[in-house]
């Protein structure tokens, strides 16, 4: 076995490890309402952002990682989730519970994924459902 | 050596000025509301949260699960910079003053769903939402009504030097679209700076007769010698 493969099923330990490991329930529901229930890194930070005018706006920074090979077992066929800029289509959607048990929902703003390990981190921004 | 004889207890005109900005805009805002409700339209969209000088950190926009969450754009009206032109002023008592006024604008946005189809992306919605209120912040300040700034007698102008809107820069991929626009509004008008106490000397009484023929003549009493 190669030590690329080998990496990625660490990567499977590492990310999807919701008992001993940091992995986080995370749901994906792909734009035409197809959920899938995942396990990933999910994150909700603080972060400033300066809109140029040189005023500091408290912001959040939220993004999930999830592995490529979960995404396509549990959503088949709907390809790796990416930001829809078309306005007239439903966008792909995230949604994970903060530590406290609070839920949000987010959508897919922009998808980084690494084909190399079989990881995608999805960058997010908030979503009204 | 001190030379002034009195406190300088008051609000320079640029710090007034900037104070009558805030205040038409408020006044007005809530006056668009009003009528937007009488033309049986939604209000909200006319509503503009009006500051001055802030420089914390903006914190209104980082939940929109909180309760009371608003999210209205934000206008932060502050002093850039001042200007005085020796030429139209005296060197005594008062400086014709140029000041730029950075009214700055942030709209916030965030990407919702449509039952009938589709979404609204977070990011046109906040370029809307600025613009909107730059749009109205504009429309306001270069009123017909508002020529002098309703302090005529003081305000010489009133411009809109430039609008600049921001893009949200490359990396700055927050959960909550912001975006930025300044209104730089330039405003000519007199600062004063304080005088001399004039001294008694003597006081005169003057009667002023003007004769049959229009000369003009002038008689007073004084009483001599002059008292101390």
């Amino acid at each position: 076995m190669s030590l690329r493969t080998i990496a990625e099923q660490d990567l499977a330990t590492i990310l999807e490890d919701g008992v001993t490991g940091f992995g986080w329930p995370i749901t994906l529901t792909a734009p035409d309402g197809t959920v899938g229930a995942l396990t990933g890194f999910s994150d909700d930070i603080a972060q400033v952002i300066d809109p140029d005018t040189g005023q500091a706006v408290s912001g959040r920074l939220a993004s999930a990682a999830l592995r490529t090979a979960a995404i396509t077992a549990a959503l088949p066929g709907k390809g790796l989730p990416v930001g829809i800029a078309d306005a007239a289509s439903k966008p792909w959607l995230v949604a994970f519970d903060d530590i406290n048990g609070n839920a949000y929902t987010f959508k897919v703003a922009q998808s980084n994924p690494d084909r190399a390990l079989g990881l995608v981190t999805l960058l997010l921004e908030l979503y009204t459902v | 050596m001190t030379v002034l004889a009195t406190l300088i207890d008051k609000q320079d005109n640029v710090e007034i000025l900037r104070d009558q900005i805030a205040a038409i805009l408020v006044a007005e805002v809530a006056n668009q509301m009003a009528l937007a409700t009488g033309a049986a339209k939604d209000p909200a969209d006319w509503k503009l949260r009006i500051f001055t000088e802030r420089s914390n950190p903006w914190e209104q926009f980082i939940d929109p699960n909180e309760v009371g969450f608003d999210p209205s754009p934000l206008v932060n009206i502050w002093v850039d910079n001042m200007n005085y032109d020796p030429k139209a002023s005296n060197v005594m008592e008062r400086q014709k003053t140029e000041a730029v006024y950075n009214i700055d604008c942030y709209g916030f946005g965030r990407s919702a769903n449509v039952l009938a189809g589709g979404h609204t992306p977070g990011d046109q919605e906040a370029s809307f939402e600025v613009q909107r209120a730059v749009r109205l912040v504009r429309n306001i300040l270069m009123a017909a009504e508002n020529t002098y700034l309703q302090l005529r007698g003081l305000v010489w102008s009133r411009w809109p030097q430039s609008i600049n809107i921001f893009q949200p820069q490359l990396g700055e991929n927050t959960a909550q679209q912001i975006v930025g626009a300044r209104l730089a509004f330039r405003v000519v008008f007199n600062e004063f700076s304080p005088q001399v106490v004039p001294e008694t000397l003597e006081l005169v009484a003057v009667d002023v007769i003007r004769t049959e023929d229009g000369e003009i003549v002038l008689e007073a009493d004084y009483s001599y010698p002059l008292t101390p």
